[in-house]
């Protein structure tokens, strides 16, 4: 364990983790937009700033983005100073104005007292803030089926070519896991298109309700050795399965 | 894993005080619909099977769980669902053979029974102890893997 002072309280912190993890334990609320469990910190959205000090850097404080600040001993984190709150300002005022219709970075900014952005309005801006989230949690779960292309004002995330993605399986996780909702997608309950693809649904045999994407499904049982079986019909099948294979079996006992 | 969730249903009544005792304990208000145990249909006459997460040795939902928020709680061998690391990709909910791993659409949240760390509510509710969570012998764990 280490010992480290969050806004003058010392706490615990467990060795390698990052500063942004021992903050939220303690309650402390600091916005953070590209960060999410399932993925490696990245820095990328800069809203999770905190000021660090140490009593031997003789008044000498720094600026850091938690999410990717290991834990030291003897550090001193101060999460709403003055300057912390200036500097998470300016950048949801950048924000606001390379997005000015998301309504996750208007609420956001609202709630550090900014209603309009300073700086010129990008023209023909989207919700989309580059964060990755999407492009990791894809690449994590095993498809970097989707990247950022281009650069600087031409950045934006797309499939290959800009043509639907072979290899994008239609599981949703990148439009779950984008913090402004900027990635669309239809569900019809029959079929599914996202990044331009279309997707079948499969569905249950007995009821024909909807499960995963035929695609998906497939990936399952070629590389997480799932039976194919498993996939033919939906949860509520299943328990309904079990529970009459059980009670068969409850019933050869009670004729016994 | 010393003990475990053991369902009887030659003694369930269907009564289901276990389903709602689940939503009491992990959802607000109590809903039954969004308990994790479900009482249904034996097929029998007087035959209820109270359906629970079984807590497979091999479990599918982590198998299939691309981003390992399933893990197995090591005190209490029950396979948890880390809400903060699950992206909805609804894997788990489809490969689960028993139908177990559930989505509460309500909530936008999967949840799968998590042995309630250890003191299962529908065991403690369970007026006919047709659930019964107890500790279970050494060899019999040997013996049955």
């Amino acid at each position: 364990m280490v010992n480290i002072t969050i806004n003058g309280k010392l706490v615990q912190a467990y060795e390698g983790e990052m500063l942004l993890a021992a903050i939220r334990r303690e309650n402390i609320d600091i916005p953070a937009l590209c960060h999410h469990e399932a993925v490696e910190p990245y820095g990328a959205c800069r809203l999770c700033m905190v000021e660090i000090t140490k009593n031997e850097w003789d008044g000498w404080k720094n600026h850091v983005t938690s999410c990717l600040y290991p834990v030291e001993e003897g550090l001193i984190v101060n999460t709403h100073t003055p300057t912390v709150i200036e500097l998470r300002k300016t950048i949801l005022d950048l924000f606001l104005a390379s997005s000015p219709h998301s309504t996750v970075i208007k609420k956001l900014a609202a709630e550090y007292g900014i209603t309009r952005t300073s700086y010129e309005e990008v023209p023909d801006s989207t919700d989309c803030i580059l964060c990755g989230l999407c492009t990791r949690i894809c690449d994590k779960m095993g498809f970097s089926a989707i990247s950022a292309v281009g650069r600087g004002h031409g950045k934006e995330i797309a499939p290959p070519l800009k043509e639907p993605p072979p290899d994008c399986v239609g599981c949703l996780s990148c439009a779950y896991i984008c913090p402004t909702h900027y990635i669309q997608f239809t569900d019809n309950g029959k079929e599914r298109t996202i990044w331009g693809k279309k997707f079948k649904l499969l569905r249950c045999e007995k009821t024909g309700l909807p499960t995963i994407t035929e695609e998906f499904a497939a990936y399952l049982i070629k590389h997480r050795e799932i039976p194919e079986d498993y996939f033919k019909i939906n949860d509520l099948s299943h328990r309904r399965e079990l529970a009459l294979k059980m009670g068969q079996i409850t019933q050869w006992g009670r004729e016994a | 894993m010393k003990a475990r969730l053991i369902v009887n249903p030659n003694l369930c009544t269907g009564c289901r005080t276990c389903e709602l005792a689940c939503s009491f304990t992990h959802m607000v208000g109590g809903k039954p619909g969004l308990s994790r145990i479900y009482p249904l249909d034996g097929g029998f006459k007087d035959l209820y099977v109270p359906v629970v997460c079984l807590q497979c040795e091999d479990p599918a939902c982590a198998k299939s769980c691309l981003v390992d928020a399933i893990t197995r709680n090591p005190e209490t061998g029950a396979m948890v669902l880390d809400e903060q690391k699950c992206v909805r990709c609804m894997a788990c909910v489809a490969a689960c053979p028993f139908g177990c791993s559930l989505f509460d659409r309500i909530n936008n949240l999967v949840v799968k029974c998590d042995l309630c760390d250890g003191d299962p509510a529908c065991a403690h509710f369970c007026p006919t102890k047709a659930l019964e969570y107890k500790p279970i012998e050494e060899h019999i764990l040997k013996s049955t893997g």
